[in-house]
């Protein structure tokens, strides 16, 4: 980026928009809504993000996803050659500010971590999926389609536009849908890779297989449980930071005389 | 009691604790940066005017508790569920034989659940025979993330786990009490992961597995699998106090709970001294759905489920007889210290 003489340094908005494409994984929520971030500085051509999660022992996984992700977002941003994330009040904030910056594997900072990032990553991508799914699906039906023009709904039966059109009947009828929950929910069956796998349906099982028409509203069910999980643990989070920033909190490191 | 639409609810806390963070018993980190993990969800989810300091939270003693519990008869028996943690404090956080204190002195009130860790081997067998003996103990609280040396947990669906499990069956302790809830510092969060119920449950069906916080964050996967296990029930600690400044999701978490296990297999549990079931109960009757969610999930927090989940349901499991003991506490110590013979309807009922 640094041979492109006409791109200007980036501005905070810019580099804000970047942000909020970054999901709190486990809440499938832009970190920026869910406020962590603390201080976003520009230098020239160089980005420092400082942020804070609901909790000081919010999961190291969760935590290093969030701040890869961030960096990547933000050198993707045209005019800027170099980004530090900065991870605050967080009993591992020095190992992932470090890690991450210093560009090593989750692995090397933490040998002792049961599983890799990948995997956590998959699980709570494929919940969000659900939860998208959830919202996508209410959409169509809301919209008219019968639960069986739902299932058998392709990838390639979809318009995108705004409103987006879905194509039933042979397509020979379109029928007009918020584009929102639509685009939304392909964002996530493109990163679970859904699209493109054997099957053309666009809506699947929590397993990912298509959709039988006798098990459709069970199906939906499960996706509103992936929505009201998601949501219930937003709502710890957020009384656990309120919780945290209250200032009559104690300390959070032990008192010296404990060994 | 708790009364409602002039019914009375007869209240079993299905979670409480005795337990002790003093300074002088913390022997690890991690035992500090437990209990402030532990009063970050008390501050979070409790009423400002019913705030604990740190240090009351710490250790609180056996007096408070029975205080707290019963003095305004927000409960009228209480579970006792074990958390040992020697690797964090000297003496274990919360053991069977701290709660047996308390247990022993009201032993009308109480009901001891025991413990095991399969990592301990063929002397946690003794161990649990130990407390079946000396205890009579119908039930274990399992914490599979519990630290024992290197290790920073198991599972329930291992082979050393099944053991422990064929040992409970043997000896007649029927209701496991894994922990399946939020992390909790220094934890790892995914030794609370729920999907090892799955196998343990099936695999024992005369057993009652009862998870602890459903799950949460994994309503969902907890749901699924209990939909399909008709031995797994949900026990409400961590979830309950969602009522307090979130009643929305409260109603949300309920009407699914409520869509996948039914009204029979939710447990009330105040989590005690996470939250003090003298507001919580309260809070809880109080809860109400939405409209839209009564349409959604169908189902609604009446009276008669009400009931189900503060009390009906714990006694099922653990063979109490809620009339008999109603009778009981018309003149036990616990009445006789709190000044509680009338609002069980001995002598003047009219005094209550």
């Amino acid at each position: 980026m640094s041979t492109e003489p006409d791109v200007g340094s980036p501005s905070i908005a810019a580099v804000r928009e970047r942000l909020d494409r970054v999901t709190d994984p486990e809440l499938d929520e832009s970190i920026v809504a869910l406020d962590y971030i603390d201080d976003i500085a520009i230098e020239g051509r160089q980005v420092r993000v400082t942020f804070t999660l609901p909790t000081a022992w919010c999961s190291p996984a969760f935590a290093w996803m969030m701040a890869t992700d961030a960096r990547e977002e933000v050198e993707a941003l045209p005019g800027v050659s170099r980004t530090r994330i900065r991870l605050r009040e967080h009993m591992h904030e020095a190992e992932i500010t470090r890690g991450i910056n210093d560009g090593l594997a989750f692995a090397e900072v933490f040998p002792d971590a049961d599983g890799g990032v990948a995997e956590v990553r998959a699980t709570l991508d494929a919940k969000a999926r659900l939860a998208r799914q959830y919202e996508a699906v209410d959409a169509l039906l809301e919209a008219g389609l019968e639960p069986e023009q739902v299932a058998s709904l392709e990838f390639a039966d979809l318009w995108l536009e705004d409103p987006a059109v879905a194509f039933v009947r042979g397509r020979s009828v379109g029928v007009s849908v918020p584009a929102e929950p639509i685009d939304s929910y392909l964002e996530k069956a493109r990163e679970t890779g859904l699209a493109g796998d054997d099957h053309p349906e666009l809506f699947r099982t929590p397993e990912c297989d298509p959709i039988p028409p006798d098990r459709f509203e069970l199906v939906q069910k499960r996706c509103r449980l992936a929505t009201v999980n998601m949501g219930g643990q937003g709502s710890v989070c957020e009384a656990l930071n309120e919780a945290r920033r209250d200032e009559d909190r104690p300390p959070l490191s032990p008192d010296e005389h404990i060994p | 009691m708790y009364e409602q639409n002039g019914e009375e609810i007869f209240v079993i806390d299905s979670h409480v604790h005795l337990w002790d963070a003093s300074k002088e018993n913390v022997k690890h980190e991690g035992g500090e940066q437990f209990i402030q993990c532990f009063y970050d969800y008390h501050t979070g989810f409790t009423p400002e005017d019913k705030q604990w300091s740190m240090e009351e939270y710490r250790q609180y003693g056996s007096d408070r508790m029975a205080e707290d519990l019963f003095s305004n008869a927000a409960v009228d028996m209480g579970i006792f569920q074990p958390t040992y943690l020697h690797e964090f404090y000297h003496d274990g956080f919360n053991t069977i034989d701290d709660n047996a204190e308390l247990a022993e002195q009201y032993p009308e009130r109480f009901v001891l659940n025991g413990r095991f860790d399969p990592r301990e081997g063929e002397a946690g067998k003794r161990e649990l025979e130990r407390q079946k003996e000396e205890y009579d103990i119908q039930g274990v609280k399992l914490y599979t993330a519990e630290w024992l040396d290197d290790s920073k947990g198991w599972r329930l669906d291992s082979e050393a786990a099944f053991e422990f499990l064929e040992k409970c069956a043997e000896l007649g302790i029927e209701n496991i009490h894994p922990h399946k809830g939020p992390t909790i510092r220094p934890l790892n969060r995914d030794a609370f992961d729920v999907a090892d119920v799955d196998d343990a449950a099936s695999s024992f069906p005369e057993l009652n597995f009862v998870v602890e916080h459903v799950g949460l964050p994994r309503l969902d996967d907890f749901c699924w699998i209990a939909a399909q296990e008709p031995n797994v029930y949900g026990g409400l600690a961590v979830a309950a106090p969602l009522a307090v400044h979130r009643p929305r999701k409260f109603g949300e978490v309920m009407g699914e709970l409520l869509f996948w296990l039914g009204e029979d297999r939710l447990l009330f549990g105040s989590d005690y001294a996470l939250w003090n079931p003298d507001w919580l109960v309260e809070t809880v009757m109080n809860a109400e759905l939405t409209d839209e969610q009564r349409d959604e999930y169908g189902v609604e927090l009446s009276t008669d489920v009400m009931k189900k989940i503060m009390g009906e349901n714990a006694a099922e499991l653990y063979d109490i007889d809620i009339e008999a003991k109603k009778q009981a506490f018309q003149s036990d110590g616990v009445t006789e210290e709190f000044g509680l013979a009338g609002h069980y309807g001995a002598g003047d009922a009219a005094a209550d």
